[in-house]
């Protein structure tokens, strides 16, 4: 989509300039999820008499967000915006890396050939807790394994023992 | 008037029971220590609580979850204006002058005029509960499919004037929050719509998942993209608890328009206390002298929507008790709860049961007067909440929000979603755009789409019912007036930017 839609940049005599590319790359990008919305709606039924059907209000939707981010784009291109400003990667990639690592064994998962083993909720926390710590140029060793510790207990006072939610705690030996 | 009092002399002689002031106390303080953990906002915090007041008598169960409700609220709208992580819909609007009063080191007078406006109206609406609950069903009796699609448009057209920046951006977050609350089984056929067939995707994204990735996490990754010092200004420089008598006056105003709007807005089923929240800042940030100011710290933008939410908080048990339908998340639970101690919601329970109506509603009051007991002292100890170091907050809020997310569905597909929706927000941002109005959309989506085809299947395939039925008719004439109120100015900024050509 992307590519159409930059051809005329530098096609024939009239030249567009991206002239505000928050504006525009953010349209493009919400056309391209109406477009992959009315691609995942499109093996759904329609009206039927006065009925709507599934897939009514999925298109009628994601139809309007591909005109809104049409004319989003198109602001992009008529008036002046700032610059999109520079993505960090460090802090997000930690910060993603706990997520998923805590999502991934707290219950233990199999992704294809790959198993990953139930850790339970102890080994998680505290796990998760040092690799997005580990995102922060800021971090100290003795520090972070302290507040690890006693994050985990505190979680675990909390959700196990006063709310009496149903986790394990630990691994299966 | 005699009947009113007699009324409320017969709640407060059951709510006032020791026992009942107890369960009421314990409920609003444990409320308060949950919600006040970020990422776990009310909805999350009564659903944890709610199996420990089965044990417990209806009129008491009832009122400790009333307790645990207005406790889980007030600690939502600490954190929202701690760590600017509002725990759920009704406390966006607070992180946006509240958490910017936080910065300015103003964090111990916004936390207390939040829980001052929320008791005063509180008292206020439970009055007004008292008076009004007879006659009001006759309104809300007339509103059908069409009214409800009209109300909750006009509610999402409020989102898009609040939203900074671009309305047209606005619009497209919307559209967005709508296509993405439409994830999952159709309402009338179960299809399962737009699910990639993944399995996980069949009872569509939790509101949850979606509020803590896109406010939650992606706050966390833009503030560790921020220098050491610029951080340092949110954690220091706390002076006066207390609000000065000076907040006050400024915002007595805007506690009694929050309080009416909020008391008018929560009556409306599908309504409640989301629009109404973000009805009182937009229509404060019009009638203010000093409408630039908001979003940078004014103390009305906290008092307005927190009177607000309060009021319509009180006000939604309305519909609730009414007619039976529970207009939020968190009266759904109400219901439940009562259906499990048999009790079954609708017009029968203030006729048949008038002590637990009666009751309940008493102890709506008490339950935000225990707020003010106990959360005006312990504002001290929220604010010390600001003294951790952020590089280890940010990892407790982390793990505590996967565990949060996670022990909602026990369902680790959640907290991916979540992680997912971290990184969408980190990018909207990026793009200048505002995740509310996504976040509002996508709570409002399936109650709109179920209206919305209720009302076209009666109107026979007609779309012009919206505009035909005089309340409906109405509803949509705001909404486009406040829309074309909102454009305005920036119709006048782009042809200003032409001219300079």
């Amino acid at each position: 989509m992307s590519k159409d839609a930059k051809a005329p940049l530098s096609a024939g005599g009239f030249r567009f300039k991206v002239r505000g590319p928050r504006e525009f790359y953010g349209g493009l990008a919400l056309i391209g999820l109406a477009i992959l919305a009315l691609f995942a709606s499109s093996n759904l039924p329609g009206q039927q008499g006065f009925a709507f059907g599934p897939g009514t209000a999925p298109r009628i939707f994601a139809s309007l967000l591909a005109v809104a981010g049409g004319l989003v784009a198109l602001t992009g291109l008529l008036a002046d915006g700032p610059k999109i400003e520079k993505y960090a990667f460090r802090g997000p990639i930690y910060v993603l890396c706990a997520i998923l690592f805590f999502a991934a064994t707290i219950r233990g998962v199999r992704i294809g050939p790959i198993t990953i083993p139930q850790l339970g909720m102890v080994p998680a926390t505290f796990m998760a807790f040092m690799i997005a710590i580990s995102g922060s140029r800021e971090m100290r060793w003795v520090e972070s394994l302290l507040a690890a510790v006693g994050m985990t207990v505190f979680c675990v006072v909390l959700f196990v023992y006063l709310l009496g939610l149903p986790f394990q705690l630990w691994p299966n030996f | 008037m005699t009947d009113l009092l007699a009324n409320l002399a017969l709640g407060f002689s059951v709510a006032a029971h020791p026992y009942n002031i107890g369960f009421c106390l314990l409920g609003a303080l444990v409320g308060t220590l949950v919600g006040v953990l970020p990422g776990i906002g009310t909805v999350a915090t009564v659903a944890m609580l709610l199996p420990i007041t089965f044990g417990l008598p209806p009129v008491g169960a009832l009122i400790m979850l009333a307790g645990i409700y207005y406790g889980a609220q007030y600690g939502g709208s600490t954190t929202s204006i701690l760590v600017n992580i509002p725990g759920e819909a009704t406390s966006v609007v607070t992180c946006l002058d509240g958490h910017q009063m936080a910065r300015k080191g103003r964090a111990g007078a916004a936390l207390s005029i939040a829980a001052i406006s929320s008791f005063l109206a509180g008292c206020v609406a439970t009055v007004l509960v008292a008076a009004l609950g007879v006659p009001l069903t006759s309104v809300a009796l007339l509103f059908g499919p069409a009214e409800y699609f009209s109300l909750m448009v006009l509610g999402l057209i409020f989102a898009v004037v609040l939203a900074k920046g671009s309305v047209l951006k606005a619009i497209a977050m919307i559209l967005a929050g709508l296509l993405l609350s439409m994830i999952g089984s159709d309402l009338e056929t179960g299809a399962g719509r737009m699910t990639f067939d993944i399995p996980e995707l069949s009872d569509g994204i939790g509101f949850a998942n979606v509020a803590m990735g896109v406010f939650g996490f992606a706050e966390i990754i833009r503030n560790l993209e921020l220098s050491k010092e610029s951080r340092e200004l949110v954690q220091s420089k706390i002076r006066g608890l207390m609000p000065t008598r000076q907040d006050l006056v400024d915002a007595s105003g805007a506690i009694a328009r929050g309080t009416v709007l909020g008391s008018l807005l929560g009556i409306l089923p599908g309504g409640g206390a989301v629009v109404a929240s973000f009805a009182a800042y937009t229509f404060e940030k019009r009638v203010s002298k000093h409408p630039h100011l908001f979003g940078t710290g004014v103390i009305e933008g906290v008092a307005a929507p927190e009177a607000a939410n309060n009021a319509a908080a009180q006000t939604s048990f309305i519909p609730l008790l009414t007619l039976g339908i529970p207009p939020n998340a968190v009266m759904a639970l109400m219901v439940g709860a009562m259906t499990i101690h048999g009790i079954v919601p609708g017009p029968q329970v203030m006729t048949k049961q008038p002590e637990l109506f009666w009751g309940m509603i008493a102890s709506m009051w008490l339950g935000n007067l225990m707020l003010v007991i106990i959360n005006l002292p312990l504002v001290g100890v929220w604010v010390t909440l600001l003294r951790v170091p952020y590089r280890l907050l940010f990892p407790s809020i982390i793990v505590f929000c996967c565990i949060g997310i996670y022990s909602i569905n026990n369902s680790p597909t959640d907290v991916v979603i979540a992680a997912l929706f971290g990184l969408i927000g980190y990018w909207l941002v990026k793009h200048d755009f505002e995740p509310a109005p996504l976040v509002l959309a996508f709570v409002l989506g399936p109650l709109m789409e179920e209206n919305l085809r209720r009302a076209m299947l009666i109107a026979r395939g007609d779309a012009t019912v919206f505009v035909t039925r005089p309340i409906s008719a109405g509803l949509i004439l705001l909404a486009t007036l406040l829309l074309v109120l909102a454009m305005l100015p920036m119709i006048r900024k782009r042809r200003d930017e032409v001219f300079v050509e």
